[in-house]
């Protein structure tokens, strides 16, 4: 086939206004139906939140990271700047040293109005009905711009290559290289009625440090100390509306 | 005089070792995202507290260098300049490739680069990067549209090379502001951000032209009135009293917050200040500004070109510097606080760049320098000489 130079411009126009063109078709497809609208009369839906009591965290102890590796198979590569972390501790030391040091962990706080979720280009970050900020981890690009929006730095990109290590958690999936993960409130634990399992490991080692439950549930736990105790979250001045509590800080 | 152009002809040894080394470039750029591919970031100088690197400043010092080279079709088409008319194929052929060279990096340094078409399917237009795609595809298709209205139907040239201005303004603000709108982090989130952006392309894109212009009509053996490049000079100067006003806005304004005083002072004095004061003052302001305004340099040709190269590595240091300066300022998780932990947490990250990252970023040149090349050797883009309309003369000189 025979092309002269101007029919070349005017296909690499064309081509060019398609490419720029087609993906605004999606904009006008037909919403799909919602089998999860909410009725009138149907209770509201949950919403998780968790309370850290630093006043009951333990400087030497990790109960909730060691548990958190073990249930979500999350891999230590002994490689400190590119190790996943979806929950650490953080040592805290006010700047004259006048107050002794405070251990807490921090994890992602499922903000309200997540940033990760706002820059996500695809969508692969997104609010679960119930609060929880999770990462569809086979639409993420790996584009990384969640972890730049981040301020709590709880978001990991998988460097490494990664196996599901021998003995691990066979119900939750390995990530692969190039995709972001994070703290997911161990939402397959939730779905079957059980706690995180930081939560638990840290009853278990009885310090009882993290609460967690339904902030929609005016009688759950959490509700309850939310009321009476004085917390705080991280950068409230961000306007995300965190939904990880700290109090003792 | 205006419609004689020409393609080059290509058969020169020249020619053709600048072909072969735009080849190795590329080369070299997709030999690098296969080892990435392969082995994962772990290859890079990339980590979780700085996830973008190298790369990424290729990819984004050629998308802003792109917006800025469309300068003299606006100027000719837009404000009336008409020595300039001449270049506008130049102009935007230039943008076209430019643009191409940076989306080819952008999208081969992502983490899953065989999902890359999903931005396309799954938008978010919450996203400064799903805007972004709408900007590039839809600056792309101007520009392309504006080279056919130059070509073959000159009436068409207002219109589309005016929208085509109009677009590259917004498309700039769209890049400073993947910065601009982050506020988790201490030295980004800057209304001022997305302008910066802009007079930058206006520099890097003026400087870039000038240079492959002059390179390329000397190298091909054609005319070219120095005239023309004082002209451009000119317009240079103003361009980067633009970029240092603005930096200077934006210290004094944040320097004026005492919540933003540590974090100035920490961009001043910090483990990156030697590239803010000498990358993207010294080369990127003022030495080009020493040279443009100096008697002897800045009424030579070669001295004009010398300062378009520095102000190209100054545009290169101010991305640079806001990518690595803004990841690697720790986390303020809380303020007033001193925070260590296994994270890096309270400490300044660290990035060195590795090989790989190098070679990604120069396969974006070479696919854009290629480009170009081809551009000019199967199209008409550039005039048989280039010459001055009658009457006109530089309004000033240093």
């Amino acid at each position: 086939m025979n092309m002269d130079r101007r029919s070349v411009l005017g296909l690499g126009g064309a081509i060019a206004a398609g490419v720029a063109l087609a993906p605004g078709l999606h904009l006008i497809a037909a919403p799909a139906p919602s089998s999860e609208a909410a009725s009138p009369d149907s209770p509201p839906a949950k919403r998780w939140a968790m309370l850290i009591d630093t006043t009951r965290c333990a400087e030497n102890c990790t109960a909730c990271t060691t548990a958190c590796r073990a249930e979500n198979n999350v891999p230590l590569f002994g490689d400190p700047d590119r190790d996943i972390h979806w929950i650490r501790k953080v040592e805290l030391r006010d700047q004259k040293h006048r107050q002794p040091p405070v251990s807490l962990p921090v994890l992602c706080n499922h903000c309200e109005n997540p940033p990760c979720v706002h820059v996500c280009p695809t969508e692969a970050s997104f609010i679960r009905h119930d609060g929880l900020v999770l990462v569809d981890k086979h639409r993420c690009i790996g584009c990384r711009y969640c972890m730049i929006a981040c301020p709590y730095k709880a978001r990991s990109l998988v460097f490494h290559k990664t196996r599901l290590p021998e003995g691990g958690n066979p119900k939750v999936p390995i990530r692969a290289v190039g995709v972001v993960e994070k703290c997911t409130f161990c939402a397959h634990r939730l779905d079957d009625g059980q706690k995180p399992a930081c939560v638990e490991a840290c009853a278990k080692a009885d310090k009882n440090a993290m609460i967690f439950g339904d902030i929609n549930d005016p009688n759950s736990e959490i509700s309850q100390r939310l009321l009476k105790e004085k917390t705080q979250t991280i950068r409230a001045d961000l306007g995300l509306k965190p939904q990880v509590y700290y109090k003792g800080i | 005089m205006l419609d004689e152009y020409s393609v080059i002809e290509g058969r020169s040894q020249g020619f053709l070792k600048l072909l072969a080394g735009l080849g190795v470039l590329i080369l070299m750029g997709a030999g690098a995202f296969f080892y990435v591919e392969h082995h994962g970031h772990a290859v890079t100088g990339m980590n979780n507290q700085v996830v973008w690197g190298l790369p990424h400043i290729f990819a984004i010092s050629l998308l802003v260098m792109a917006s800025g080279a469309l300068n003299m079709g606006s100027m000719s088409t837009v404000f009336a300049v008409k020595q300039f008319e001449q270049f506008g194929r130049f102009s935007a052929f230039l943008a076209i490739a430019l643009l191409i060279g940076g989306l080819t990096v952008l999208m081969l340094d992502l983490g899953r680069p065989d999902n890359m078409l999903l931005p396309m399917v799954h938008m978010n237009f919450t996203s400064m990067f799903t805007w972004n795609v709408f900007l590039y595809t839809g600056f792309m298709t101007l520009c392309l549209i504006y080279l056919w209205a130059m070509f073959e139907h000159s009436v068409y040239k207002k219109t589309v090379g005016t929208a085509a201005f109009a677009w590259r303004l917004v498309l700039t603000t769209g890049t400073g502001s993947i910065f601009g709108v982050i506020q988790g982090r201490e030295v980004f989130g800057s209304a001022i951000t997305a302008p910066t952006f802009v007079a930058i392309s206006l520099t890097s894109g003026t400087a870039i032209s000038i240079l492959l212009l002059v390179y390329t009509f000397r190298m091909t053996g054609r005319e070219l009135d120095q005239r023309l490049v004082f002209g451009m000079r000119n317009a240079m100067i103003f361009f980067l009293t633009l970029v240092a006003y603005l930096f200077v806005v934006e210290k004094v304004t944040r320097f004026y917050d005492p919540a933003s005083f540590a974090v100035e002072s920490w961009i001043l004095t910090g483990s990156w200040a030697w590239l803010y004061w000498c990358g993207v003052w010294g080369m990127g302001v003022i030495i080009p500004m020493l040279l443009l305004f100096n008697h002897s340099w800045g009424n030579r040709v070669g001295g004009v070109l010398l300062a378009s190269g520095f102000v190209i590595v100054g545009a290169f240091c101010f991305v640079a510097h806001t990518l690595l300066a803004g990841q690697s300022y720790p986390f303020d998780l809380f303020p007033g606080y001193i925070i260590s932990s296994q994270f890096q947490d309270g400490v300044v990250g660290s990035y060195t760049a590795t090989l790989p990252e190098l070679f990604l970023g120069l396969g974006g040149v070479g696919v854009s320098g290629l480009i170009y090349l081809l551009g000019i050797r199967f199209f008409r883009m550039l005039p048989n000489r280039g010459v001055v309309p009658k009457g006109w003369d530089v309004p000033w000189n240093p």
